[in-house]
């Protein structure tokens, strides 16, 4: 055996499973450190110097020396390591015929032979081993178990299924080999029988949670429903909805992911699993589950920290309310300094986005004197951004040029001006700026390609957009779309892609329509077509689906778009699998 | 585009668009840009964008009534195809290649193919498809099932009840997959007896059984094999891969023999089963000895790497497409058109053959170098003939029960599902003899 097979072997027993006899061997070996050594252990110390320092040869008789003695069972591992460093595993074999006769029961012995055959491509002794190791001990499962691993480590699965199947019928029960049944099973794409398996296997063995999740995320989407079942079957048990929530997660639902842990009883490690949970929603932006997440955390154990997590979670769906309710001043208990860090920010973009500036304006004024100087200009823009939302654009810009220099070059000076129909500045500002957000994306996607400088009714429509009145949004792009010939297909495109967001799809298509007519010879036009067609499929019109692809491949070769439609093209006439 | 389907899409655009659509329909309709061509070539080297697909054009071509020409060993085995609008439409549609052609290219392309190793071969009649597979959804698929819904074309699903009834005169092409003719379902009762799809197979097999009359699967299996022997004898076109190739001719060899071991009809195989099996009434091989153990995944010694055998596996390497004299030896040539002539092999219950079993008549169309086992074969049986094709999935080598299916649109320019769809059109260039 090679180093690398050595080194995945031994990362597979810790990973998996320690057999008792090897637990029962470390703790002697751990006893043996903390005594002083016995004359008959020295050789088996000195060997395990020598292999340290990479002197294999030396190590090796001394190793072997020591198999004779109270270190017997470590002395072989040792020896197994030495002699796979030097090629010479089938020298393993003869000491271990003896160790084996003088102690059959000893499972690392047994273990240590089957790996030992396998590295040496001995299939049918290997087979032998087996056999009479299950034929000494016809009770035990690790015959079976080790058996069985070392040919899944070989993608043997059929094989190894057998030799589960076979287990069954000898112990009557295969309780203790959970784990193999759940990887042969999943690697033999039965998967529900897999599920079943690995939540058996959870019960004695939490820490394989991702194992599962990793073993079962393959899950063909017809099958998946019914691994759900088998995971959210009473009773409840953390360790299965984890994995569950894992798997969801892996197969690119994060929402169902939630849906796994949100039940669990209210207790630490349910917390805990909330919190994780939590971490990794907040790091995807997935606010709405982390606020979830959170809010239940909380209601198990109220942490400060816990608390403002769960309140920037809630600010960033537009829960201000909740957001100002979960993380209010007084939490900071009279610390000024803390007040003003970590909980005036929240407090100040709740107020702003509840429509009261004035109150955040006053709440920033009661702690100016514990802001640091950046936290101060963020704060006004936070303010800023509440007058914009109540409309009052006067107090805004007043609000902003609290900042000098600096606010007028803000992100949010670039807003207002896209607000006021300031095209050219918004453009400059915007695209210099170091926001990321998805209503930045469409507004510089818009203002950059569009050749005008000013237009009062784009500014109006991101500002109706700024208010949350996307209706009003779209219309005004619609509007502006008549004042703006040159970009009028690009504001109905974009229009329809507000009333898509809205799943309103009969204005959406209306606006579809007018791009492909009035403008079929732009960029927007095999995008609208491709749009419509989407729109069809979802509302069961395969035939005036396919229409609508076919005309965009025939009509825009050049597209882009066109590898996408004939893809989508493909699947409506079922010429590809769903999968 | 249909005038159907013109219609519907005018009445979706509402009156202010038709004036627009109108002139694009126009367009189309005159082949807009290029005036029509007399000829379309369509490419089958690295010239061309959807080799898969282009097989469904000339297959449907053909089927409408155009006239095609098969140009082997011309540009990976091109076709030839009348310049229609609707033909330059389905083309575009699908992202085939094609490059119109007039009448003093195409002469300079017959000039070229008369002075080297080539051949234009007309292909004259769309051959009608069945496919041999069961009703129900199973947790594998099937590659040729997969090039034909990929490529667009038309085949009718069959089972145990249809080629009982005698409908197998209907069709000129008869494919197989994965079944196995020997009615052990695979052996894989060794493993999946307790799963849900194992066990509704199992029913619904031995349902059929009875319902057909026979006392079990493998009397019913064999003489489904008979049936498709007979099929074949009288001029049919067979296609067979994976499993089903092997277990084909075990079933048709042991038409009087129990090879069957006792967990699927009770009784244990015929201890001198091996001894007498016929080979005289295969197609393919002869003299392969049965695997006697019911513990053993694996029928025989037909297959040379035993994929399911613990410690008998063999690894995967390449296989190599002959190259055939177009013009003496048309059909052979036809079915190993390729833009690669060294393809990755794959695995499949039923990988490859072991050259000790095979018939001194069959035709070699690819093989391992060095390797004791061939790879894709051919052969004349009657007046009908049969291909095997060793393998599951070309473009997944170790495809596992339970897997997803291949989505050809990733693999468009495949290979190895070339030599599927070579055989589809290959029944379509040869006149056969009327079937009894």
């Amino acid at each position: 055996m090679n180093r690398g097979s050595w080194t995945a072997a031994l990362l597979l027993a810790v990973a998996f499973h320690v057999p008792r006899a090897t637990l029962h061997a470390q703790a002697q070996a751990q006893a043996a450190a903390q005594a002083p050594a016995a004359p008959d252990t020295m050789a088996f110390y000195k060997a395990l110097d020598l292999e340290a320092s990479g002197k294999y040869r030396d190590a090796a008789p001394l190793f072997r020396s020591a198999l004779h003695t109270t270190a017997a069972v470590n002395a072989l591992l040792g020896l197994e390591r030495v002699y796979a460093e030097l090629g010479w595993s089938d020298s393993l074999l003869k000491p271990l015929d003896t160790l084996i006769a003088a102690a059959p029961r000893e499972e690392t012995y047994r273990t240590v032979q089957l790996r030992t055959l396998q590295s040496l491509g001995r299939d049918a002794d290997l087979r032998a081993a087996f056999e009479r190791w299950a034929h000494d001990q016809p009770t035990s499962s690790a015959p079976y178990r080790e058996y069985a691993r070392l040919l899944m480590q070989r993608n043997q699965i059929t094989a190894a299924d057998s030799v589960l199947a076979r287990a069954k019928q000898s112990l009557g029960t295969t309780k203790d080999l959970q784990l193999e049944v759940a990887q042969a099973r999943a690697a033999q794409g039965e998967w529900v029988e897999s599920a079943n398996a690995w939540r058996e296997a959870l019960r004695s063995a939490d820490y394989l949670e991702q194992a599962a999740a990793y073993a079962l995320a393959p899950t063909p989407s017809a099958t998946r429903q019914q691994v759900r079942d088998v995971f959210l079957a009473p009773p409840i048990e953390v360790p299965a909805r984890r994995a569950l929530s894992d798997l969801e997660t892996s197969w690119g639902s994060a929402a169902d992911g939630w849906t796994a842990l949100k039940d669990l009883p209210p207790d630490s490690i349910s917390a805990e699993a909330w919190s994780e949970f939590a971490k990794r929603a907040e790091a995807d932006e997935r606010w709405t589950l982390a606020r979830d997440a959170l809010e239940s955390a909380l209601k198990w154990k109220r942490t400060p920290a816990l608390a403002l997590r769960a309140a920037t979670a809630a600010l960033n769906v537009g829960d201000a309310a909740a957001a100002m309710r979960l993380a209010p001043m007084a939490d900071a208990h009279g610390d000024s300094t803390l007040a003003a860090r970590e909980y005036l920010p929240v407090q100040a973009r709740a107020l702003a986005a509840l429509g009261r500036p004035a109150d955040a304006e006053r709440l920033v004024a009661a702690y100016d004197r514990f802001l640091a100087p950046g936290a101060r200009a963020s704060l006004t823009r936070t303010i800023a951004w509440g007058w914009v939302r109540t409309g009052d654009m006067a107090h805004a810009r007043a609000a902003l040029a609290e900042n000098g220099v600096e606010g007028d070059s803000s992100d949010a000076a670039g807003w207002l001006a896209l607000y006021d129909g300031n095209l050219k500045t918004a453009r400059t500002l915007l695209r210099g700026g170091t926001e990321s957000s998805p209503e930045l994306a469409l507004a510089l996607g818009l203002i950059a390609r569009l050749k005008v400088d000013s237009s009062a009714a784009i500014g109006q429509a991101f500002l109706a957009l700024a208010r949350g009145d996307s209706a009003g949004a779209a219309a005004q792009l619609v509007q502006a779309a008549d004042r703006t010939p040159g970009g009028r297909s690009l504001l109905l495109a974009t229009a329809a892609q507000i009333q898509l967001a809205r799943k309103n799809d009969v204005e959406a298509t209306a606006l579809w329509k007018r791009i492909i007519v009035s403008d079929p010879d732009t960029p927007e036009a095999p995008e609208a077509e491709l749009e419509w067609a989407r729109s069809l499929h979802r509302a069961g019109d395969t035939a005036g689906a396919t229409t609508h692809l076919e005309h965009l491949i025939l009509t825009y070769p050049q597209s882009a778009l066109v590898p996408q439609a004939r893809r989508e093209l493909d699947a409506l006439k079922a010429a590809t699998p769903s999968v | 585009m249909s005038m159907y389907k013109l219609n519907k899409f005018k009445q979706a655009l509402g009156a202010a668009a038709r004036r627009a659509l109108f002139v694009a329909a126009g367009l189309l309709a005159v082949g807009a840009p290029a005036a029509l061509a007399q000829k379309l070539l369509v490419p089958m080297d690295d010239a061309q964008q959807n080799h898969l697909k282009a097989y469904g054009l000339t297959y449907n071509a053909i089927k409408a009534g155009a006239s095609a020409e098969w140009l082997l060993n011309y540009r990976g085995g091109s076709f030839l195809l009348s310049d229609t609008p609707d033909l330059r439409r389905q083309a575009a549609l699908a992202g085939i290649t094609v490059e119109p052609i007039d009448n003093a290219k195409v002469a300079d392309i017959r000039t070229e193919i008369a002075a080297n190793n080539m051949e234009a071969v007309p292909l004259e009649k769309a051959p009608k498809i069945a496919v041999y597979t069961p009703p129900d959804a199973l947790p594998w698929d099937d590659a040729v099932t997969l090039a034909l819904k990929y490529a667009g074309i038309e085949y009718t699903p069959i089972y145990d009840d249809e080629v009982e009834r005698g409908d197998l005169s209907k069709y000129d092409w008869l494919h197989l997959h994965h079944e196995d003719f020997t009615g052990q379902l695979n052996k894989f009762y060794l493993t999946y007896r307790d799963v849900p799809w194992f066990i509704d197979l199992l029913q619904k097999n031995t349902a059929t059984a009875k319902r057909l009359g026979f006392a079990n699967i493998p009397a019913l299996k064999k003489d489904v094999a008979e049936k498709i022997r007979e099929f074949v004898e009288r001029g049919g076109f067979l296609f067979a891969m994976c499993g089903a190739t092997e277990t084909l001719e075990l079933a048709i060899a042991a038409r009087n023999v129990d090879i069957a071991q006792s967990f699927i009809d009770g009784t244990p195989m015929d201890p001198d089963a091996d001894k007498k099996l016929d080979w005289s009434r295969t197609l393919a091989f002869r003299d392969a000895h049965l695997e006697q153990s019911p513990f053993v995944n694996s029928m025989s010694d037909i297959d040379g790497h035993q994929v399911n055998a613990a410690g008998r596996q063999q690894p995967l390497g390449t296989f190599t497409l002959f190259n055939f004299s177009a013009k003496f030896d048309p059909v052979a040539s036809m079915l190993v058109q390729d833009h690669r002539a060294v393809i990755n092999d794959f695995y499949g219950v039923t990988t490859s053959f072991n050259k000790a079993v095979l018939k001194p008549a069959d035709i070699v169309l690819a093989s391992e170098e060095g390797a004791p086992w061939v790879k894709y074969i051919h052969g004349d049986y009657g007046k009908g003939t049969w291909t095997y094709y060793g393998g599951h999935d070309p473009e997944d080598p170790r495809h596992q029960i339970g897997n997803p299916p291949t989505d050809l649109s990733l693999f468009k320019n495949s290979p190895g599902y070339r030599l599927i769809l070579n055989n589809v059109l290959f029944p379509a260039a040869k006149k056969k003899p009327l079937k009894t």
